[in-house]
């Protein structure tokens, strides 16, 4: 569909302009909305570029999901309450560290935790990672979120007592 | 070396204070000088039930994320899967699903004016709303069957029709509704002991409501125009005209007048929607099966910016499903409009933000002088904020 | 009839606790005392202490992190005590049942006497629910 995109279009080609090749995937489904894979190594400049320079300066939320052998954490960009933007960025499982945004943008410093929390991301500067989600006296190896903690492996780690 | 400690019991349930949560706060005296959230007491792990479940099954479980804004979440979920599914839901429950979601609304605002009013010892006011609330209350159970989770939403449309005698009894309730917040606005403007209570208290300025991503009444409170029906527009809002609210003080009676006004714009697009309600059908048939793709899903809850992400993978589950509630949105900010004020003002501070967990039950204390520390359930807080203010 | 069981009898003293679930049961409950229904015409009061509680209305499929409080609640309360699981999430678990954190159901956790279902169940039921265990106080 390639009705009213243009300036999601333009969006694009300026982030293109800027980290060149680090950008691997691109998706405009419909206005408004825009999804953008990139490179790791391009994180501090796209995310820097985007919110300093083309005011995507409020963070909706920031989803970690697990895809196999990385987490890939998106960042949900706002401008202006209107466009989208989808900043996703994939990390090894093994590994999985990014810089923290909550010099870009203070209002991060939650979703960064959550994804802490269920994923097991670590967001290297941010001053306190401690549990948000999470209840107290959760194992701090048990990441809900990835694959190979299932929902039965989970619950059988966690609960003493009680029906289940 | 130990410090003495001080623990005062912490009071058991408040029916007030419903959902139980968690609060470390720093005090000087009775200043507060930092706060720290902890919100893990009602963590259900929905998202990843979320994965286990099918699309339709989903709907029961996303509509209870919260009681207060269930239509709010499972519209902003069939809007998700609709988009993976290249759907476009027929033109009357586009319509439906906004009378829905401004009726919610209006509850919301009501119920909240009430617990507001009950957070500074205003008990009539709490009453009175409440019972107004009801009227509300009624005609969504007249539209849906039930008073709380209407079920209205499915995948590709909505499942009930509205009737013009259901029509007419809106429009009864609706102007009932109006005239009584426009009384309750009136008591507000002109009330000392509201004034007292929320005069220049919890402020947020404009640049740090930005920076710390305030959403909903909380952001517009601030003076910021921002309101995803009118800048992200979805349903029937596009379609209908109306008003972003928005006050410049900054602080919670802001936040008050913010609520009152968008209860009067909520009768407004419901009395229009109504008036130009398309004729048709009011749901398509969806496959069970989504292909795989994802979406982005926003919606203007009542509490505010309220988003979704779908992840789907061509089975008939969902391969990621991510919520972020505008209460969590809110809390940096809620910090923040703590920081430097009194302890008196930390219930109604909290209340202002609307909170989905309620002003919570268990608040934890440290004087950093001397590192005394104490523990003072929603209510014991409550009662102590309510005597401090008729000293001062 | 003893003047205790007279008192208790006369008005059953309410605790209301929410062991996490989505407050659809609270806020009816708490319609409850509102005008419209008006529960303390039946001399019905809600406390604020277990201590003085006749009777513990529970809502919510009680998380993990929630249940020993339910517990210490239930046992601060002074005998007779009884308990009222209000909502479907409070008798089963409701559509949390399943979810890692939920035990599913008040009775996996302490003694039920009465259940009320319902999405949430109406202000009516609730209170036809409370109403309906005062015989037990006066047997008890």
């Amino acid at each position: 569909m390639t009705k009213g995109i243009a300036k999601e279009n333009q969006i694009v080609d300026k982030v293109k302009e800027v980290i060149g090749k680090s950008v691997l995937e691109i998706e405009i489904p419909r206005p408004r909305r825009i999804f953008i894979l990139i490179d790791k190594k391009a994180f501090g400049k796209a995310t820097h570029y985007l919110t300093k320079k083309m005011r995507f300066s409020h963070v909706s939320t920031i989803t970690g999901v697990d895809v196999g052998k990385e987490i890939e954490v998106i960042y949900h960009l706002n401008r202006g309450g209107t466009i989208e933007l989808s900043l996703k960025v994939r990390v090894a499982k093994d590994k999985p560290v990014l810089p923290t945004i909550i010099d870009l943008i203070p209002g991060a410093t939650l979703y960064e935790r959550e994804v802490h929390d269920l994923l097991g991301v670590t967001f290297e500067g941010h001053p306190d990672l401690s549990p948000i989600i999470l209840p107290e006296g959760w194992p701090p190896d048990v990441y809900p979120l990835r694959k190979e903690w299932t929902l039965k492996k989970v619950q059988k780690r966690i609960m003493k007592g009680g029906k289940q | 070396m130990s410090y003495p400690t001080i623990r005062i019991p912490f009071g058991p349930q408040h029916p007030f204070h419903i959902e139980p949560e968690y609060f470390m706060f720093e005090v000087d005296g009775e200043r507060v000088v930092s706060v720290k959230p902890r919100i893990g007491y009602v963590h259900r792990g929905i998202e990843k039930a979320i994965e286990d479940r099918t699309f339709i099954q989903n709907l029961y479980l996303i509509e209870r994320i919260c009681g207060i804004c269930s239509h709010a979440h499972t519209t902003c979920y069939t809007q998700a899967i609709e988009e993976i599914l290249g759907v476009e839901i027929p033109p009357r429950a586009r319509f439906i699903r906004t009378i829905i979601a401004e009726l919610e609304r209006i509850h919301n605002h009501y119920l909240w004016l009430g617990l507001a009013a009950h957070e500074i010892g205003f008990e009539t006011l709490f009453m009175y709303t409440w019972r107004d609330r009801e009227i509300v209350m009624d005609l969504l159970e007249l539209l849906s069957g039930n008073r709380v989770h209407y079920a209205m939403n499915t995948l590709g449309g909505v499942r009930r029709d509205i009737t013009p005698e259901i029509v007419e009894k809106i429009r009864k309730g609706l102007d009932a509704l109006e005239e009584r917040m426009r009384y309750y606005k009136k008591i507000a403007m002109t009330e000392p002991t509201i004034s007292k209570r929320a005069n220049g208290i919890g402020i947020l300025k404009p640049k740090d409501a930005l920076a710390l991503c305030a959403v909903g009444p909380t952001l517009r409170a601030s003076g910021i125009k921002r309101d995803v029906r009118a800048d992200d527009p979805y349903i029937a809002y596009s379609e209908i005209p109306f008003n972003v609210i928005t006050y410049d003080r900054c602080d919670v009676i802001s936040r008050l007048f913010v609520r009152c006004d968008e209860v009067f714009e909520s009768v407004n697009i419901i009395r229009y929607a109504m008036e130009h309600l398309p004729e048709g059908k009011i749901r398509i048939k969806v496959p069970r099966r989504v292909p795989e793709g994802e979406a982005v899903s926003r919606v203007e809850a009542p509490r505010g910016e309220l988003i979704h992400y779908a992840k789907t993978n061509g089975t008939t589950k969902p391969e990621r499903y991510k919520v972020r509630s505008p209460t969590l949105g809110n809390i940096p900010s809620l910090c923040k409009m703590l920081v430097g004020g009194y302890i008196a003002d930390i219930p109604i501070v909290i209340a202002g933000i609307d909170p989905c967990f309620s002003c919570t039950d268990r608040m934890a204390f440290v004087n950093v002088n001397n590192n005394k520390q104490w523990i003072l359930s929603g209510e014991e807080l409550r009662r102590y904020a309510i005597k401090w203010y008729r000293k001062e | 009839m003893g003047l205790f069981k007279w008192a208790r009898t006369r008005s059953p003293w309410i605790i209301h606790f929410n062991t996490g679930g989505c407050n659809g049961c609270d806020i009816e409950v708490m319609a409850a005392l509102t005008p419209r229904f008006d529960v303390e015409r039946f001399g019905i009061i809600i406390r604020g202490s277990p201590r003085h509680a006749d009777m513990l209305v529970v809502t919510g499929p009680v998380t993990r992190q929630v249940r020993d409080r339910l517990v210490r609640i239930y046992e601060q309360m002074p005998e007779p005590k009884f308990v009222i699981a209000v909502g479907t999430c409070a008798i089963s678990g409701a559509p949390f049942m399943g979810c890692y954190n939920v035990h599913g159901g008040i009775d996996a956790v302490i003694p039920v006497d009465a259940y009320v279902p319902g999405c949430p169940p109406k202000p009516e039921a609730i209170i036809d629910g409370i109403v309906k265990l005062i015989p037990k106080l006066r047997a008890g």
